[in-house]
């Protein structure tokens, strides 16, 4: 099997997406956790550029490991939560879960083996150009930019107002102390 | 090919006029804000730069046979590029080096006129800033280019209009004056969108000389749509009323903004895009009838007006009525004869009156009549050079300049044009010795000498040498129409002179003398009560002072119309109409919310995990079976 | 040429797995919520690589709404964790649960602050 750079760059990128989220989900400490995840996202961010998405690739930087990160670590940063303070779960719960994550692989395997035989044949690389992306995405889903457009903006409100709340309760809450 | 390239010392040349005051505006603003000495020698080194640089410009190119345009892109989205650069022709030439010299001279005059003042420092910093903005509106070579540097003339007199911001009229009138200009700039933004999307192009020699995609219905919007930021920037009728109260600001920022800069640059842009306004019929003579209103009734203003700022704010709103009539009427040169000639004589005249403010601290002609204020002999002078350079009498440059205006009215077609020109003529030479003769000839004198009465700063002698600059322009510019005309006209229209165009000349001079004569003697000779013909008559006279009610109609529009009517209405709408469907849909939503959110209680990652089994396993299900 | 199709799906299967690992196990609302950002972006690569496979600019166009639905998402997630961090002080999914949070877990670490 002849491996191209593509090929290479591509296994190299997939092992750092891998290990960075298997890093992130196992941390005890939650700043460590996303700083993982930002490393995850970016070495995604480098694989889209490899699939051929380059202005997906620049939106995932941005957005996704700039500013939702950001946003984490902001937060984490606020409530400060201590670091060992995560109860293990109990033998049950812990067995139901990697029951539920079993029968995931299985579909996953079972996907994998029903596979039509000429998927194994390499992908041809293909970019596309910002300009042609950006007017497919508002020539044919002009009315899916409004709905997250609008999404976004319901976020917004929700977050504001869940932010008011808790202040408001905290300080009723505390009022008698 | 419409241009050739700019040579480079030319480039070079405009590029330092251009920039140096905004460097002078960066630096002041930044560093020497506190250090009024410094920053006011900033300031006038910018502007004697910027000077020299316009007089070699306007030397090197004296004999040039085509414009000269160089510009580099300076953002670019698909197929439209925007550029920035420099246009060089006889009237970018021109203009350069009046607006250099007024602002010049006007900063000169400044540093006496403003000493002592809290803000000096601030002042030389907007002088900069509005010399920059209006250098690059008069360099454009495209539409955007001027409306980027329009928009910061009228932000930068903003600025000095408010500039005692402490007192509230200042900050008033800076707001009407932003506001109302704005308001015709929007027609002209909409003006250059037609000409961009329609016509293709917003270069300006490219649109003068017809080579543009527009129909000639498009042509005669988008002219008209122009036409209406002029209007707004020029404080032609009917967005005409900021102008008089833009009296607030300092003394000299008045005498700049009237004659080389803000409402210049209306007049200008129009001569800018003469050969544009040519291809519509309908626009030309929109733009006449819209200055031959705005002459005579501000002329009419100027008549009742007690405020000396004040007159000759709506003489000059009168003499670019003059300016936009030539220029529709197809006298080009005509046109921007009158704007170089009136430049000269109304900063001439504001200066004066800076003067005679200064030492008696009142606005009031017949308070300064009778504080003395003829016993300034050498500003009494100047400005009596100015009014008769206003009044367009022989030899004063305003003579020459409104000859040509008239000779240019008698070619248009209509005759009702050049008989209302005549009639602005006297109407001028009336209002401008009805001030002069109350000034010089007051009914009772308080005693004491000039300025005595306050012993503030009177006029030193920086200011009195700025004065009797502008007075030898006033006195000679008129000779040296026939080479302006020659130099202007190069790619010009050339205004044919009528049937008619002797008896104007003859009828103007004529009347400008009758109008003296008629102020002499209702203001002038003992034996007159001081009271014009139009407030013998009160209605008349009360119409005047009132600017013909535009206030009012703006207030009612505004107060009436927009807030009561329109805006009321969306009110109602909200409160009872929209509130209450949203009333009644958050009622439901939070009633659904909560009923939804009781089967949601807790047990987060019992929850997941039955979701995570049901759907793989269905997914199992599907692909074994 | 890059590699086989299979070989994206797998890439695709095993960080999902590795979210969904994170959700079902840890006892830490904001780790739930990482999880469920790293299963969003599993989503992602998938669907940028069924665009190249397939030809179809439409796998790009739905990684695109997947960013901005997390966006969302993690904006009121995150708001309704420190909305439950302030009215409990706790992490915890159980103890947000009718309160049978165990005393001393969590908030005994809690800085002191206030009266």
């Amino acid at each position: 099997m002849d491996m191209t750079v593509y090929a290479v760059f591509f296994y190299i990128i997939a092992a750092l997406i891998i290990v960075s989220a298997g890093m992130a989900i196992t941390r005890k400490h939650m700043v460590h956790a996303v700083l993982y995840l930002v490393v995850s996202f970016l070495a995604t961010a480098l694989l889209f550029y490899l699939l051929g998405a380059p202005l997906l690739a620049v939106f995932q930087v941005i957005i996704y490991a700039g500013a939702i990160m950001v946003l984490f670590l902001f937060i984490v940063m606020m409530i400060r939560p201590a670091p060992a303070g995560e109860r293990s779960l109990t033998a049950g719960r812990l067995a139901a879960a990697f029951g539920v994550c079993g029968i995931y692989v299985a579909a996953a395997l079972v996907l994998a083996f029903m596979a039509a035989p000429e998927a194994g044949r390499p992908m041809a690389a293909a970019a596309a150009s910002p300009f042609a992306f950006g007017f497919y995405l508002f020539d044919r889903h002009w009315l899916a930019v409004e709905m997250v457009s609008l999404l976004l903006l319901v976020a917004l409100i929700g977050a504001l107002h869940l932010g008011r709340a808790g202040r408001r309760n905290q300080s009723e809450r505390k009022e008698p102390l | 090919m419409l241009f050739q390239p700019v040579p480079e010392i030319s480039l070079y040349l405009a590029w330092t006029a251009a920039v140096v005051p905004l460097a002078a505006f960066g630096a002041i603003l930044v560093f020497f804000r506190r250090l009024p000495k410094t920053a006011a020698a900033i300031s006038v080194a910018a502007a004697a730069v910027s000077l020299i640089c316009a007089v070699c410009l306007l030397v090197r190119h004296w004999n040039m046979d085509a414009p000269l345009q160089s510009a580099v892109t300076w953002m670019a989205s698909g197929e439209f590029e925007i550029a920035v650069g420099v246009l060089l022709d006889p009237l970018s030439l021109v203009m350069l080096v009046i607006v250099a010299s007024i602002a010049f001279l006007v900063q000169v005059y400044s540093l006496g006129y403003m000493a002592g003042d809290a803000g000096y420092g601030r002042y030389f910093g907007f002088m900069s800033l509005f010399s920059w903005a209006m250098f690059g509106l008069v360099l454009a070579p495209n539409i955007v280019q001027v409306f980027i540097f329009w928009e910061l003339v009228g932000l930068s007199s903003y600025l000095l209009i408010g500039f005692w911001f402490e007192k509230f009229s200042a900050t008033r009138a800076g707001k009407k004056a932003f506001i109302m200009t704005r308001a015709g700039d929007t027609l002209f933004f909409w003006g250059w969108l037609i000409l961009l999307v329609w016509g293709g192009t917003l270069s300006i020699l490219e649109l003068n000389s017809g080579a543009h995609g527009l129909s000639s219905a498009m042509t005669t919007a988008a002219a008209l749509l122009v036409f209406g930021g002029i209007m707004g920037k020029s404080a032609q009728f009917p967005l005409m009323t900021w102008l008089p109260d833009a009296m607030e600001g300092p003394t000299p920022v008045s005498a700049l903004l009237h004659s080389a800069t803000m409402v210049a640059a209306g007049v200008f842009l129009m001569a800018r895009l003469f050969g544009f306004f040519s291809q519509s019929d309908l626009a030309m003579a929109a733009a006449m009838a819209v200055g031959t209103l705005s002459m005579l009734l501000s002329a009419t203003m100027a008549m009742v007006s007690r405020d000396i700022k004040q007159v000759w704010a709506y003489s000059t709103i009168s003499q670019l009525g003059f300016m936009i009539m030539a220029l529709a009427a197809g006298g080009y040169a005509a046109g921007i004869f009158h704007l170089t000639t009136h430049a000269g004589f109304k900063a001439l005249l504001f200066l004066c009156a800076g003067v005679l403010i200064h030492a008696h601290e009142t606005n009031d002609m017949f308070e300064l009549g009778r504080a003395g204020a003829r016993r300034m002999k050498a500003a009494m002078v100047c400005m009596t050079a100015g009014a008769l350079a206003l009044a367009g009498i022989w030899p004063f440059s305003g003579f020459f300049s409104k000859e040509a205006v008239m000779g240019a009215l008698a070619g248009a077609d209509n005759r009702l044009w050049l008989f209302c020109g005549l009639a602005g003529v006297f109407l001028t030479a009336h209002y401008t010795f009805r001030l002069i003769f109350i000034i010089l000839f007051p009914r009772t004198e308080a005693a004491g000498g000039p300025g005595a009465r306050h012993g503030s700063v009177s006029a030193n002698a920086v200011m009195y040498a700025v004065l009797g600059l502008l007075t030898v322009f006033t006195l000679a510019a008129g000779f040296f129409a026939q080479g302006f005309e020659d130099f202007i006209r190069i790619h010009g229209g050339h205004a044919q002179e009528g049937h008619l165009a002797s008896l104007a000349h003859i009828a103007s001079p004529v009347l400008a003398v009758a109008g003296i004569v008629a102020a002499w003697m209702q203001f002038g000779s003992n034996a007159s009560d001081q009271v014009g013909f139009a407030e013998k008559i009160g209605p008349v006279g009360r119409l005047f002072a009132r600017r013909w009610y535009l206030d009012h109609v703006y207030a009612w529009i505004t107060g009436r119309l927009l807030d009561r009517g329109i805006a009321e209405g969306c009110r109602r709408f909200e409160n009872k109409v929209i509130e209450g469907a949203l009333t009644m849909i958050t009622g439901g939503v939070v009633f659904f919310g909560r009923m939804a959110a009781g089967w949601q209680r807790a047990m987060i990652q019992p929850k997941l995990m039955a979701a995570f089994a049901v759907m793989f396993g269905l997914i199992l299900i599907l692909l074994v079976v | 040429m890059i590699v086989p199709y299979t070989h994206v799906m797998l890439l695709g299967a095993i960080v999902f797995l590795m979210g969904m690992i994170c959700t079902l196990t840890r006892r830490n609302l904001m780790m739930i919520i990482v999880g469920l950002e790293i299963m969003l972006n599993a989503a992602a690569i998938v669907f940028v690589g069924a665009g190249l496979e397939f030809g179809q600019i439409e796998g790009q166009v739905m990684a695109l709404f997947i960013v901005a639905v997390a966006a969302a998402e993690v904006s009121v997630g995150l708001a309704m964790v420190v909305c439950i961090y302030r009215q409990t002080q706790s992490l915890d999914p159980q103890c947000t649960e009718d309160s049978r949070c165990p005393a001393g877990t969590e908030k005994a670490s809690e800085p002191a602050s206030g009266p």
